[in-house]
């Protein structure tokens, strides 16, 4: 699909088994996914920018338990330059489950004065857990500002303990650190009603 | 009559496999201060972990009893519970969970085990509001991830605010006046003292004197090499302040 000049194009998908997304920007055009999986999937999303000044934002949040999978790829390819993107991808894996972040984020030679961010963090709740990152980043412009950072983590052993010795029970602790490193996906979400729903689904698990 | 709120009878304890705690005896009752000092490494630090069920450390033998409860044996969180609340020399940070959620949790977790109802939002934020003002915080705090960009005073001042909120009966105050300007150190350490009630009562670990011209403490006691070498009352503190540990030992 194309977003024309100018326009706006905003996607939220909670809970689908598939995403499959393939976008193509004029200038000035503005694109923003959302993903959310509390159960397995797969997402792959390729934007191209084909105008100059063209916005991107890919948030994707994975919450997995047992031996569910997701695998979730991003396409991003400034093929004109003055544009930003912006990417925040985060799985939390608990029990056996398998995550695959596999960001693919290209800046051709003319794309100059392009920002382009793309950040993975990962949270593994159990030994069994098990992630997988793939970043792989293509710059052939010079003028460009680019970051990009992968991390797969624990939880905090000493603000668990910290919570603990207030009186908070080890789980409901787990559980406040599990949601506050879930919040900041959830928070991108424009749709007042669905983001209020889905931060109460979280906070329903503590109450 | 006199109530032993905290019993510590001849504990070992030690982290990694080295022995930290080689013996420590020591009673406290209901309304007292009890300073402890000592040198660095002397296990002050040690001490207020194992009283709180640190899982890094291992208690080899001894008892502690609060209340005539067997204290080792509760999970850190239950203790908490009971009534032991340690005031952190490092408060941690917590980026996420706003200090209203984690501190509504935590009261509400102790009112349940102590059988009361959990509190309304209404009367948390009003109780919130009025211990606030004992610490001279800010309200924008409320909202602000836990201890996440606090200065070292206001992480300090937290630490006492949450003893406010929570009204232990054994609190723990692990080097509270590190890191603190006199203002902080003062708004602080009267903060403590108007929580002071005949049945509560602290323990105090700092390295010098200063704090103990603030919190007035009935015992001080010196910890040095796992074991405490001397007990006095608040004129110790300040021979200590004059002759160094050294000066102690012989």
């Amino acid at each position: 699909m194309r977003v024309s000049k100018g326009d706006i194009f905003e996607r939220v998908f909670v809970n689908e088994p598939e995403v499959g997304l393939k976008i193509e920007q004029e200038a000035g055009s503005r694109v923003k996914i959302v993903v959310v999986n509390f159960a397995p999937g797969t997402n792959r999303i390729t934007v191209e920018q084909l105008g100059e000044g063209c916005e991107t934002e890919i948030y994707a949040l994975a919450y997995l338990h047992h031996d569910e999978a997701v695998t979730t790829e991003t396409h991003v390819k400034h093929a004109v330059g003055g544009g930003t993107s912006n990417q925040l991808i985060k799985f939390v894996l608990d029990d056996q489950s398998r995550g695959r972040f596999i960001g693919d984020l290209k800046i051709v030679k003319d794309a100059q004065q392009t920002e382009a961010h793309q950040t993975n963090r990962n949270l593994l709740l159990s030994e069994e857990a098990e992630m997988r990152t793939q970043p792989q980043l293509e710059i052939y412009a010079d003028d460009v500002k680019a970051t990009h950072g992968a991390s797969t983590g624990q939880l905090d052993e000493s603000a668990l303990f910290y919570m603990q010795q207030r009186g908070i029970d080890k789980q409901k602790a787990r559980q406040l650190l599990v949601n506050a490193f879930m919040k900041d996906v959830l928070n991108t979400i424009s749709d007042e009603a669905l983001r209020e729903q889905l931060l109460n689904a979280i906070d329903g698990v503590v109450e | 009559m006199v109530n032993n709120l905290l019993v510590i009878k001849d504990l070992h304890a030690s982290i990694g496999g080295k022995e930290i705690l080689k013996g420590v005896n020591l009673v406290i009752n209901e309304g007292e201060v009890h300073a402890i000092m000592g040198p660095n490494g002397a296990g002050k630090s040690t001490l207020s972990a194992v009283l709180t069920g640190h899982p890094a450390y291992e208690v080899t033998s001894g008892e502690v009893w609060l209340k005539g409860e067997n204290l080792l044996a509760m999970e850190p969180e239950v203790r908490a519970r009971a009534g032991v609340f340690l005031s952190f020399q490092y408060p941690v940070e917590i980026p996420g969970v706003s200090m209203t959620n984690f501190m509504r949790t935590a009261l509400n977790e102790k009112r349940a085990y102590e059988g009361k109802e959990p509190l309304s939002a209404k009367e948390f934020l009003g109780l919130m509001r009025e211990k606030k003002q004992l610490l001279e915080l800010p309200d924008k705090l409320n909202n602000r991830s836990v201890n996440e960009g606090f200065s070292g005073g206001e992480k300090k001042k937290n630490e006492i605010f949450q003893m406010a909120m929570l009204e232990p009966c054994l609190a723990i105050l692990d080097e509270t006046d590190s890191g603190l300007d006199i203002d902080a150190l003062r708004i602080v350490a009267e903060g403590v003292n108007r929580l002071k009630t005949p049945q509560n009562a602290s323990i105090v670990i700092t390295h010098y004197q200063r704090l103990l011209d603030y919190i007035v403490p009935d015992f001080v006691h010196v910890l040095a090499d796992g074991k405490i070498v001397k007990t006095g009352d608040k004129t110790l503190a300040l021979e200590l302040e004059e002759k160094g540990y050294e000066g102690l030992q012989g």
